[in-house]
């Protein structure tokens, strides 16, 4: 048991190792293209062709690879006028509410997106250079499903928490 | 039915789900309704990629990340003191013109309270400034500078009404010009307000020094070109918004990593991570709602809202009246993103139809939030002051409202004054 949730830990450590290097590299990778094309476009009057295509992916990559790094503490923006308000035990079950709310919004996405990346993978699109547009839209089936399987370890663990809570209630 | 669907959705959302997730359920309900294939959704987000300005928001947020972490607060503080610390009023206004030009860079997550409210709160004090006083600046002070370029705010507000099309041509050059004189008017009222506050209690002045205001220079020689180029690169049109926002980004990289060295590379990482957290957050919430907000327009929604407002709003006046108010209350409830990607594809087709500028909406929009930062009982900047400062949140609340009265005032003059924001642009 213990070998097994040691094992699990170093799998997600290694998984967010992974999300933050994919991060850094996105975001170096932008600031060094878009500087170099204004560099070139003002003192050599020339470009890379595809550069402004793919920094422009590259801002899609980063705000959802960024949303994915986000729920993992579940540190998306939302309102918390009333949960601030709520008693700490009705406050588990609306968060396990909204947490199960989560898990199925974005499970959807991740499946119709899927399906868009499937019919633009039959298409054949060339988004720039000799990238299919499927590649660059790739990241969005993927962020929603990483997001969603968080979201789904939040929930067993809060209704696991609350299921144990309730049998030591009731044992006296 | 659908009444059902959307109260429920309401409940979900202030119980806390995340908002994006809100606005997708509320997307593909409609889109399923008009019998849409669901996909549609993946386009509509795909479309963060056909923006490019867009660019202009991660590449500002990290510089404003780098720059909240460095000690770019503290220079700031030395250099505006030594050249404005002599006038009447004196480290009061230095206060208020530092926290707007590091708010301007930084955007109103709250950095500025931390960063600065940590030096000018005890340095307020120490001048002779009451603790009310000095409390209730600080915490105002932490979304002074929303209105100056390149705040995100303003970018953010620019795009979106950009996205919407139907006749609207607005540039975010311009809104960078309207908001010059507004945010002005606003720091001039807080100045004259701390002076006559201040009259019976007489706080020591400055000297100005050419041998202090020397070193402050030197100190801050690589930062001080930093908001010169952004202004002129792009004032002068040299720069697209989001060339002055790579240009920006890269320079701040370098000077505060490899010159001053005031940010490690192992540092670095964590910094990338958490500012890219955030921008995550805002453009998730910004491409689903790209899908919804094509879905209200197809659907009439913003005219049907038109026509719901005519019944009981006959004029332009009413109408801008009852918009503070609304936006007071929804800036206290909503984070400042959010509350732009979401009402301004509502707001700005009636407001047009009212005769409202669509550049002098952005403006009174995002005045109206800079308050609801710090209206009680939730605007986000009390909690983050309270927490910062040790103080209990009624004590921030006396604090700030005298502060707020003085803005409210303001923010009615440029409502109300609409040539103070467009006399440059019209």
């Amino acid at each position: 048991m213990t070998n097994k949730t040691a094992f699990f830990s170093r799998v997600v450590g290694l998984v967010q190792k992974i999300e933050d290097y994919i991060l850094i590299c996105l975001l170096l990778t932008m600031i060094t293209l878009a500087v170099l094309q204004i560099f070139l476009r003002n003192f050599f009057d020339s470009g890379i062709i595809w550069g402004d295509s793919l920094v422009r992916v590259l801002v899609l990559w980063i705000g959802l690879v960024g949303a994915m790094v986000a729920s993992r503490t579940d540190n998306h923006i939302s309102i918390d006028i009333l949960s601030r308000y709520l008693p700490a035990r009705i406050k588990r079950y609306s968060s396990l509410a909204t947490h199960v709310f989560t898990v199925v919004v974005t499970a959807l996405m991740a499946w119709f997106s899927l399906n868009f990346v499937r019919m633009e993978m039959g298409e054949n699109l060339i988004a720039f250079a000799n990238v299919p547009a499927w590649v660059c839209e790739s990241i969005i089936p993927i962020a929603f499903a990483v997001i969603s399987l968080r979201y789904a370890l939040f929930s067993i663990r809060l209704f696991v928490q609350l299921m144990t809570k309730k049998q030591a209630t009731k044992k006296p | 039915m659908i009444y059902l669907f959307i109260s429920l959705l309401i409940l979900i959302a202030l119980l806390g789900a995340p908002l994006f997730t809100v606005i997708i359920a509320a997307a593909m309900a409609g889109f399923y309704m008009a019998q849409i294939d669901l996909s549609v959704m993946a386009i509509e987000l795909y479309r963060i990629a056909d923006t490019p300005i867009l660019l202009a928001l991660p590449l500002f947020t990290f510089a404003g990340y780098i720059l909240g972490e460095s000690n770019t607060s503290q220079r700031l503080v030395r250099l505006t003191q030594a050249f404005l610390g002599w006038m009447p009023g004196g480290l009061a206004i230095v206060a208020f013109v530092v926290c707007a030009l590091f708010t301007a860079f930084t955007g109103a997550s709250g950095v500025t309270i931390v960063a600065m409210g940590a030096l000018l709160y005890p340095a307020l004090k120490q001048a002779g400034y009451q603790d009310d006083f000095s409390l209730g600046l600080v915490t105002t002070s932490g979304s002074l500078g929303l209105l100056l370029p390149p705040s995100l705010p303003l970018i953010l507000y620019g795009i979106i009404a950009q996205q919407m099309g139907g006749g609207v041509a607005i540039s975010i050059e311009d809104l960078f010009i309207a908001g010059i004189f507004p945010a002005i008017l606003m720091i001039f009222m807080l100045s004259l307000w701390s002076i006559w506050v201040n009259k019976k209690n007489p706080i020591p002045l400055i000297k100005f020094s050419w041998k202090n205001a020397f070193t402050a220079i030197r100190e801050a020689a690589w930062e001080i070109p930093l908001p010169v180029f952004v202004f002129v690169g792009i004032y002068s049109g040299y720069f697209a918004v989001s060339e002055a926002a790579a240009v920006t980004a890269m320079y701040v990289l370098v000077v505060e990593v490899f010159i001053y060295r005031e940010i490690k590379l192992s540092q670095l990482a964590t910094i990338i991570r958490e500012s890219m957290v955030m921008v995550g957050g805002i453009l998730l919430i910004l491409g689903v709602s790209l899908a919804l907000t094509n879905f209200l327009i197809d659907a009439e929604i913003p005219m049907k809202l038109f026509a719901l407002c005519q019944k009981f709003v006959s004029s332009r006046l009413v109408f801008l009246i009852l918009l503070n108010i609304f936006l007071l209350i929804l800036g206290a409830m909503l984070d400042i993103f959010s509350a732009i990607i979401i009402m301004v594809p509502l707001m700005l087709p009636v407001a047009l139809e009212y005769g409202v500028h669509p550049v002098h909406l952005g403006i009174i929009f995002l005045a109206n939030m800079q308050i609801g930062y710090f209206t009680p009982p939730v605007g986000m900047n009390l909690f983050i002051a309270s927490y910062r400062f040790n103080k209990p949140i009624v004590d921030i609340y006396r604090a700030t409202i005298p502060f707020m009265l003085v803005l409210l005032l303001s923010v009615l003059i440029i409502t109300y004054w609409p040539s103070l924001s467009l006399f440059l642009i019209l």
